[in-house]
């Protein structure tokens, strides 16, 4: 295989990547402050590229027609809306059902994500078909061999980098951050330092969907098109990658992402005759890491009460 | 001593006086002809008010404490009762012998209630999450495609074989099922789910996304596809699969009460409740996990292949992770664990939508919504579960 | 007393006979389907196939010389083989409905022909185009009035051997429909023999990401891409050709000849060849009256390509039950004997198989947003040139 060949396939690998990983850094956020395996987070990143879509439509309506003001406005509405109904689904399904056995939680989220998918279908006008998302990025390239060098992609995957590494920072450096370790931590002793658990619960699942948004939007500039069902699969893919990396740890989440889109890129190099094949691939590979490693690669510490 | 008296015969058993079969009795009468008329109705005012009707009839008998009474007479006279069900059923099938569309209606449900009551041994007495149900389904009507379309393997047999399958082809997820807890049980069963469909999709052997056609039933020499014709009665050829259904329902329901209430159900209800304190007391909570999951499936592939032939058609898309969550919200809905909840609860959610035609499109989102209600405000389901029975005639 | 009683009789004989009177006047109703795909991504052309069997039915309703009163049953089959087998057993199964007008989607329609055949069910499809629909059962109940892929595959691959084209990559979706599509192009090239084929590629139907498929199609270099399938992939691949810089011709078939294609790609669309057979709905013997009378009902959608055709199968159902009685098996029998009947679309001939020839297939290239003629467009006559036209 010549290089630039193996080129297009790492490029191609890596913007999977970043999506799967911003996906699965939702997921393991809000497992780390709850507790809690929030399924419908896939569904947010539906729901968040619809709303940018929508607020992309309405633009246009009303004659705005700069790429840039489009995307700056599209990410803003797409964020600050998902993080508005990720603090409403905290607050009134996951919050109270804490006391009750981790499997309501998880159903109630497998069905809320049902929700949000067939809310989408139905009620956005013609949901039901794949609908075209504006190409807003520039679209020069550059040829180097047979590698083709997009413009938009790197510019993507750039932000995507900057989104993470600005998470890391929040988390790491910043009095929020810390706060938020803490409750992830130990919730009984970070409420005794005075820290209000109520409102970091809510940050937190602003934070991670407003990540989700981010990621749908990348999703809708990649393919150009986006579609009710895009949440499923990359719910699915994005909490097998935050289990591949170990729930709870950032780190783990981003690998687990970059992890899933290796596995299929190589599932693709080695079959090339039928490419959906790399999924069967991809999920066999995680059912097998599971049997092997029951709580991810990054081990998690569990104690139980008996 | 002041006070005392002296207990009744029986009572340090618990034992009180058995409830009277008729408020049962009633009941079912009820139900049966308030679905008898569901399924004759075709116009969409009629079957608005009749819902109305039917959710105001539930509502008011539970305030006047009817209901209470009927559950006590089914627990009671359980054998008798589901014997008088057997009899509603074949009522029903009799009005309807010769409409084709609510014949297979009603096989849906009772097929899919034996699916279900394989989930619900694997989840609501094992605690054993599968959320693949659909893809064991799915196992079981692909067998019954392959087998009776290239082979001439008797097709009761294949049957069998299509349980058989969908436990072998289970038993490959037992080493990742039996080491993980809570949500990482649940991913793994979630990926096979979609590794499955995918696959069938992908795989042209198997028909991929165009399916196969199953040829129909056929048992010594008397197919099942053929119209019958008794005499100047014409009965829809779906009265085979009606009568072969029923069958597989009533043998799979005595199974389930049985092994509820013998000394294996009271195995896998302890392990279902505490694991830890279980193997504490020396029970073998790997060897007790793999007999529920391999029994469930079981079940859930012999339903499927049946429904193949009744279908005579199979199909990737039938069998999606959507399709599980529908299984797995026929179990929440009916209360998990009660096998009469299911029946009620597959009812509910295969005519209802079926029936109601505007709501078609919308049955995804209200299943969902549904069984969100139903987790937030009632988590033990319509008909909740009811304890164990330690003695006999022993009620609490 | 005995006068009331008198007026009362009166009254009732009157209101009775009133009542009788206009029973005579009513007439009997008939009820006809119809399926189609109106959710999904090919739901533009399900739905323009039944505003035209509406517009057929709506039109009998209102003739006064007609014998009974239609009403049109619709299902949709999301254009997925299982759902369509449902839908179609559904509607089999009610005996009030007589026959249908069925299917735009080929692997739905050839997923449901036992199905039909088994309740005994007569229906014409109006878009599917799999050969293998009439032809691989002898069923009486199943008849096409559009024709079918091997013709449009003919010309095909003649445009493309014509235009000097020496390498073409296949990609077809894993449907009967994509199959068939990538058997019959293949055959008609290798009989022409000027070009051939590098690479095949089969993908699912839903399918998102190509860039695996398009890469390696990259690496062979080809001069045209072939596309077999429908449009809610061909523009997801369109478009990701775009994207990984490859610079071949998109030839595609009847299944992207739809507006939908053109909105979902904008200026890519621009040079993507098409195939259909019979001609363009204006150029049709009845295409001005069709035209003229959908317009008129202002239905939300456009009869797109096939709604020609659902408007003849439709009619020549509704004439077929006018002529024998609302009886499944008259229906059947009649349909057996169609030679040269009038419809819109010209002369109607069923073969022993039911289906019908229709001779003429329009080429078409995408210019300026729209599907142009060949033969009229600017790249016929050299002014524009597509990828590596000489």
């Amino acid at each position: 295989m010549d290089l630039g060949l193996f080129a297009q396939y790492v490029m191609n690998g890596l913007m999977l990547g970043m999506m799967y990983a911003l996906v699965a850094v939702g997921f393991t956020l809000f497992f780390g402050v709850l507790d809690v395996i929030k399924f419908s987070h896939g569904d947010v990143v539906t729901v968040g590229a619809f709303t940018a879509l929508a607020a992309f439509a309405g633009l246009h309506q009303l004659g705005f027609n700069s790429p840039w003001l489009d995307l700056v406005v599209m990410l803003v509405a797409g964020m600050l809306a998902m993080a508005a109904l990720g603090m409403l689904i905290a607050r009134y399904l996951v919050m109270p059902l804490r006391s009750a056995p981790a499997l309501n939680t998880l159903l109630i989220t497998l069905m809320l994500g049902t929700v949000l998918r067939e809310s989408v279908r139905l009620f956005y006008p013609q949901g039901g078909n794949p609908k075209p998302f504006p190409a807003l990025l520039p679209r020069n390239s550059i040829d180097l061999g047979s590698f083709n060098l997009r413009l938009d992609n790197v510019l993507m995957l750039a932000a995507g980098g900057l989104v993470v590494v600005g998470l890391q920072f929040l988390l790491n450096r910043t009095k929020l951050g810390l706060a938020i370790r803490a409750v992830a931590q130990d919730e009984e002793t970070a409420r005794t330092m005075g820290i209000n658990f109520t409102a970091i619960v809510l940050v937190t699942f602003a934070i991670g969907s407003g990540l989700a948004a981010f990621a749908g939007v990348m999703n809708g500039l990649y393919y150009n098109e986006i579609n009710f069902g895009i949440g499923l699969y990359l719910g699915v893919i994005g909490f097998s990658a935050a289990i591949i990396g170990g729930l709870g740890s950032i780190y783990g989440a981003i690998l687990g992402g970059f992890l899933f889109a290796g596995l299929q890129t190589i599932g693709t190099v080695l079959l090339p005759f039928a490419s959906a094949y790399k999924d069967v691939f991809a999920f066999a590979v995680v059912i097998a890491i599971m049997a092997w490693r029951p709580t991810g690669l990054i081990q998690e510490k569990i104690s139980e009460r008996v | 001593m002041n006070g005392y008296e002296p207990m009744a015969e029986g009572a340090e058993r618990g034992e009180k006086a058995p409830a009277p079969l008729w408020p049962g009795l009633a009941a079912l009468a009820a139900a049966t002809g308030y679905l008898i008329a569901l399924l004759a109705a075709e116009n969409q005012a009629f079957i608005i008010s009749l819902l109305a009707a039917g959710i105001a009839a539930v509502l008011a008998a539970a305030w006047l404490r009817l209901l209470d009474r009927a559950s006590r007479s089914f627990m009671d006279h359980e054998d008798a009762l589901a014997g008088c069900a057997v009899v509603a059923a074949l009522a029903v099938a009799a009005y309807f012998h010769e409409d084709h569309f609510v014949l297979l209606l009603v096989i849906t449900v009772l097929l899919y209630t034996v699916a279900t009551l394989g989930l619900n041994i694997q989840f609501g007495y094992a605690g054993v999450l599968n959320f693949a149900g659909a893809s064991f389904f799915g196992i079981g009507a692909y067998t019954s495609a392959v087998l009776n379309a290239h082979t001439a393997i008797p097709h009761l047999i294949v049957l069998a074989f299509g349980g058989v399958l969908a436990a072998l082809i289970g038993s490959l997820l037992l080493l990742p099922v039996l080491r993980t807890r809570g949500h990482y049980a649940a991913v793994v069963t979630i990926a096979f789910a979609l590794l499955f469909k995918t696959f069938l999709e992908v795989n042209d052997v198997l028909g991929g996304p165009q399916g196969m056609q199953v040829p129909g039933m056929k048992i010594l020499g008397w197919t099942f596809n053929d119209n019958i014709e008794i005499g100047k009665i014409s009965l829809s050829f779906y009265m085979n699969y009606y009568v072969v259904s029923l069958l597989l329902l009533i043998g799979a329901f005595v199974v389930v009460r049985r092994l509820e209430r013998s000394w294996i159900g009271l195995n896998l209800d302890a392990l279902r409740l505490d694991e830890t304190a279980a193997s504490c007391f020396g029970l073998d909570v790997v060897r007790w996990k793999i007999t529920a999951f391999l029994i469930g499936n079981f079940l859930i592939g012999i339903a499927g292949a049946l429904f193949g032939m009744v279908g005579s058609f199979v199909a990737p898309n039938n069998y999606t992770f959507a399709d599980s969550l529908i299984l797995v919200s026929i179990l929440l809905l009916g209360g998990i664990g009660n096998p009469w909840g299911l029946i009620v609860a597959t009812f509910i959610v295969v005519i209802v939508p079926e029936k109601l035609q505007t709501i078609q499109e919308y049955r995804f989102l209200l299943y969902a919504l549904l069984v969100i209600a139903v987790l937030l405000f009632r988590p033990e389901g319509l008909l909740p579960r009811p304890v164990r029975r330690y003695f006999p005639g022993w009620r609490p | 007393m005995i006068r009331t009683g008198k007026i009362i009789t009166a009254g009732l004989m009157a209101a009775v006979l009133v009542l009788a009177a206009g029973a005579a006047n009513a007439k009997d109703k008939v009820k006809v389907g119809f399926i189609g795909p109106l959710t999904g991504g090919v739901a533009v052309n399900g739905i323009g196939g039944r505003n035209s069997a509406d517009l057929a039915v709506k039109l009998r309703n209102a003739d006064p010389k007609a014998k009974y009163e239609y009403e049109l049953v619709v299902l949709d089959d999301e254009c997925k083989p299982n759902v369509a087998v449902q839908v179609a057993t559904k509607m089999a199964a009610d005996k009030d409905i007589i026959a249908a007008a069925t299917h735009y989607c080929s692997a739905t329609a050839i997923a449901t022909v036992d199905t039909y055949h088994k309740f005994g069910f007569p229906v014409i499809v109006w878009g599917a185009v799999l050969p293998d629909i009439t032809y691989r059962n002898k069923y009486a109940e199943v008849h096409r009035v559009n024709g079918t892929m091997i013709n449009q595959n003919d010309a095909n691959a003649e445009l493309i051997s014509k235009l000097g084209y020496k390498t073409v990559a296949v990609i077809h979706d894993t449907t009967d429909y994509g199959k068939g599509h990538n058997e019959y192009f293949s055959k008609a090239l290798a009989k022409i023999g000027k070009a051939k084929i590098v690479g095949t590629f089969g993908v699912t139907a839903e399918q998102q990401d190509f860039t695996a498929e398009l890469t390696q199609i990259k690496a062979l270099n080809p001069d045209v891409i072939y596309f077999g399938g429908l449009t809610p992939i061909g523009v997801r691949i369109r478009s990701q050709m775009d994207k990984l810089g490859i610079k071949a011709v998109f030839d595609a078939t009847s299944g992207i000849v739809s507006d939908a294609y053109i909105q979902g790609l904008g200026p890519l669309a621009e040079g993507t060849l098409a195939f259909r057979e019979g001609a363009p709905t204006e150029k049709l013997p009845g295409g001005k009256f069709f035209i003229e009378k959908y317009n008129a009902q202002k239905y939300d959608n456009p009869p797109e390509a096939y709604g020609a055709f659902a408007y003849a199968a439709m009619d020549m159902i509704l004439n077929t039950i006018e002529k024998v009685g609302p009886d499944r098996k008259k229906v059947i029998d009649d349909l057996g004997n169609v030679k040269d009947r009038d419809s819109i679309v010209g002369k109607i001939t069923f073969d022993d198989h039911g289906q019908n020839t229709v001779a003429v297939i329009t080429k078409y290239v995408i210019q300026d947003g729209k599907f142009v003629e060949w033969d009229e467009s600017e790249y016929a006559s050299g002014k524009r040139k597509l990828p590596g036209q000489k």
